[in-house]
């Protein structure tokens, strides 16, 4: 029942919050590189201000799906070297300027995975959410941050308190030791069940 | 379990100090740890996002106005890192040829200039130019390098500014005075120690097809003649060598893609050696320390026993002029490396071995031996590190090293060396009491079903177009057997996945020429795919598809 409920109010939101984001991308000024009104204008400052104009939502992306910012920084600067010949072509509507670099971030991201694929792992790329995908997604991460939320609420108070000190707030396992009066292996343990139990809510939530 | 654990909670560690993972949800082959690792960057996404310093929207706006100012048609991939990696792989396609050259009088007195060097000292410039002629100097280098492999090198411009690497011989480590932080690395083997190092340089000369004398020129204010060289694999490149001294001063590259790379020293002085303060280990004040090569140095075998719970096997005869070094044990992982030293401090070789923890899976790209009745992998050069080398520090790509993997009785052993493969064989031979077999490379299994056409101009500019770095893809023969399937699946073209999975292919025979691939699908009728190295016979050469088996 409560899955139900979740469910329902999870597609609502998403309705509500892809309008928003369609009215807040078509309110954005992109610069439009096949119709430059000044002939002078140098390829490299129209680019410029391309970057200028998006680089924050691409990286924001980046960064939703490696969480970390050193390989966020990496793939951003590889996204724009990789799209700047169709940007510069005018092939690419300045509308969707973000949904395109996001769309050639997402290939950097697989031929990412590919690579470490190749490398004898086993990579279900498919696991990864709808969300991934290019375009307004906002929505979509949103919609997950609630079922994650959920999830959350369905662990045992310690869980959460460890999963809340050592991910959500970035505390060390010594100092979340400190804080809950255990031992390092102990919450070494304790993050790892707890996680456990997360991804099985989540699976079953699916 | 205990290792999960440890595993997952570095991974969190490494998130929250918003660096890249070392091990992460596509690399693990633990399917625990691969959903806890996408329960966690779930989790972290309930956080804002930590944005980059200020500085990195102006280094981005920089990029991509310098790499949008560049004529159109000669445009590229810009990383600075990727640049110099390029390079590197070109110079890296040279290594490892072993025919004899009928070297010149040029070549021989370079040899001679060299063997007299004891140390050197020099300022190396990085230039990229463009078809149209344009240049962008990359980077400009100090480096200070020794006969015993010992180097320093500072970065004095381009992006990585200020970064020193060092290898003393005890240890590796590079300071990155941005991050504020120290990280060491394995001393040997030392995966990548840096570009136009005079050695290795008048040993590729000196292995190439064939040199030709062009022309006198001025390089860096002094007089030098050009040579044409041509190795035995990749394109003829350009090497001038100082009238004076008959070292190199400067190297260019073939033009691939557009592109084309000169290194130049532009300074270039002997010494008797490299200054102390160069060599010695110093951590800065307030900077982190990193420790990816967390070994531990034992006195004897009896206490690397004690620690690792094994005895370590050793070769009862060691072949000539090897001797034993250190020797070391890893203990997150319980592993034991023992090292071997030649006369030719440069030529080393190390043991890596442990307890076997899963089933033995060679690399794709890997030449498949024997040891008794068990696979081994065998990478000349290596170009994946994978079960217990990766325990061992860096190893991947780029390198002259070689290694032989295999199982054994409930263990795992590595033999890893930078001595040719011949030396490393023979090491094996040595080490496994003679059970060690290369391929045979027997031409009478290579006869399929059905025989696949190909075009041999297509496929030598296929392999043109992978060594100037393009699909690297084509190196591995297990992926371009993926490639020929999903395609026999999918004639219209791939689209997301491949239709067929690297967990349905398996690589059953690789004498370094000609490969078989199984496949396991129900999805396709072919179930084995024939392989050959049609334009070049070495790890630098492209697999092609010569044929296929059908179910029966």
């Amino acid at each position: 029942m409560a899955n139900f409920v979740v469910t329902l109010y999870c597609k609502k939101t998403l309705l509500l919050l892809k309008c928003s984001l369609a009215k807040k991308e078509g309110g954005k000024h992109m610069p439009d590189f096949k119709n430059r009104r000044q002939p002078d204008d140098s390829r490299a400052d129209f680019m410029e201000e391309i970057c200028h104009n998006t680089w924050e939502a691409v990286y924001r992306f980046i960064y939703y799906k490696v969480q970390n910012r050193e390989e966020a920084e990496d793939i951003t600067q590889e996204t724009y070297m990789k799209a700047i010949s169709y940007l510069q072509r005018g092939r690419v509507h300045p509308d969707k300027y973000i949904g395109f670099l996001k769309t050639v971030a997402l290939n950097v991201l697989r031929d990412r995975w590919r690579t470490k694929k190749r490398r004898g792992t086993t990579v279900d790329i498919d696991s990864f959410p709808v969300a991934e995908a290019p375009g307004p997604d906002l929505a979509e991460q949103s919609t997950e941050r609630i079922f994650i939320e959920a999830g959350l609420q369905q662990l045992t108070k310690e869980q959460q308190t460890v999963i809340q000190l050592r991910i959500i707030k970035g505390h060390s396992v010594a100092d979340t030791a400190r804080i809950m009066n255990k031992t390092e292996v102990t919450i070494r343990v304790m993050q790892h069940r707890a996680l456990k139990a997360l991804a099985d809510i989540l699976k079953n939530n699916q | 379990m205990k290792h999960n654990e440890q595993k997952l909670s570095e991974y969190i560690d490494r998130l929250n100090a918003e660096q890249k993972p070392l091990e992460d949800e596509y690399s693990t082959d633990s399917e625990e740890l691969k959903e806890l690792f996408q329960t966690v960057k779930k989790v972290r996404s309930l956080r804002e996002p930590a944005m980059p310093d200020a500085d990195f929207k102006k280094k981005l706006a920089h990029a991509i106005k310098k790499q949008a100012d560049k004529p159109r048609a000669k445009q590229r991939k810009w990383a600075w890192i990727s640049s110099i990696a390029a390079l590197a792989a070109i110079f890296a396609l040279i290594v490892n040829f072993l025919l004899p050259s009928g070297s010149s009088h040029l070549v021989l007195a370079m040899e001679n200039a060299y063997q007299e060097v004891k140390a050197y000292h020099g300022m190396l410039e990085i230039v990229e130019t463009n078809a149209a002629g344009k240049s962008v100097t990359q980077a400009k280098l100090e480096v200070w390098a020794d006969k015993q492999g010992h180097y320093y090198v500072k970065n004095i411009a381009g992006p990585n500014q200020g970064m020193v690497t060092v290898n003393n011989g005890e240890k590796k480590w590079q300071i990155q005075h941005d991050q504020k932080q120290l990280q060491l690395f394995s001393a040997f083997p030392d995966a990548y120690r840096f570009v136009f190092e005079l050695g290795n340089e008048i040993k590729e000369v000196k292995q190439a097809i064939s040199t030709k004398v062009m022309g006198d020129s001025q390089i860096a204010g002094r007089a030098a003649v050009m040579i044409e060289v041509t190795p035995n694999g990749g394109s003829p490149y350009r090497i001038w060598v100082d009238k004076q001294t008959n070292l190199p001063l400067q190297k260019q590259t073939a033009m691939q893609n557009a592109i084309q790379y000169k290194v130049t020293y532009t300074q270039l002085d002997v010494s008797e050696g490299i200054p102390k303060q160069m060599l010695a280990y110093k951590v800065p004040e307030g900077y982190r320390v990193i420790d990816t090569n967390p070994e531990q140095f034992v006195n004897d075998l009896n206490e690397a026993a004690q620690a690792v719970g094994f005895y370590p096997k050793t070769a009862e005869k060691l072949p000539n002029g090897l001797v034993q070094d250190k020797l070391a044990i890893v203990p997150k992982q319980n592993l034991v490396k023992i090292y071997y030293q030649t006369q030719d401090p440069i030529k080393q070789l190390i043991v890596v071995q442990g307890k076997s923890t899963g089933e033995f899976t060679p690399v794709p790209t890997s030449i498949l031996g024997k040891v008794g009745d068990r696979t081994a992998e065998i990478q000349s050069p290596i170009f994946e590190e994978t079960g217990i080398l990766s325990g061992g520090g860096l190893y991947a790509g780029m390198t002259p090293v070689s290694s032989i993997r295999w199982q054994q009785d409930g263990f795992e052993y590595a033999v890893a060396g930078s001595v040719s493969l011949e030396e490393l064989v023979s090491f094996t031979k040595e080490f496994t009491g003679g059970s060690f077999e290369l391929p045979a490379g027997d031409e009478s299994t290579m006869e399929p079903q059905v025989k696949v056409q190909y075009d041999l101009a297509v496929e030598a500019n296929d392999q043109k177009s992978v060594d100037a770095g393009n699909s690297p893809w084509k190196l591995d023969a297990v992926f371009t057997a993926q490639v020929f399937v999903s395609l026999q699946i999918s004639p219209q073209g791939i689209t997301g996945d491949y239709p067929i999975s690297q967990k349905e292919l398996k690589l059953v025979q690789n004498d370094g020429t000609s490969a078989i691939v199984e496949v396991n699908s129900n999805k396709t009728a072919i179930k084995q795919v024939y392989l050959k190295r049609i334009i070049r016979q070495d790890s630098t050469g492209i697999w092609t598809v010569v044929g296929y088996n059908l179910e029966k």
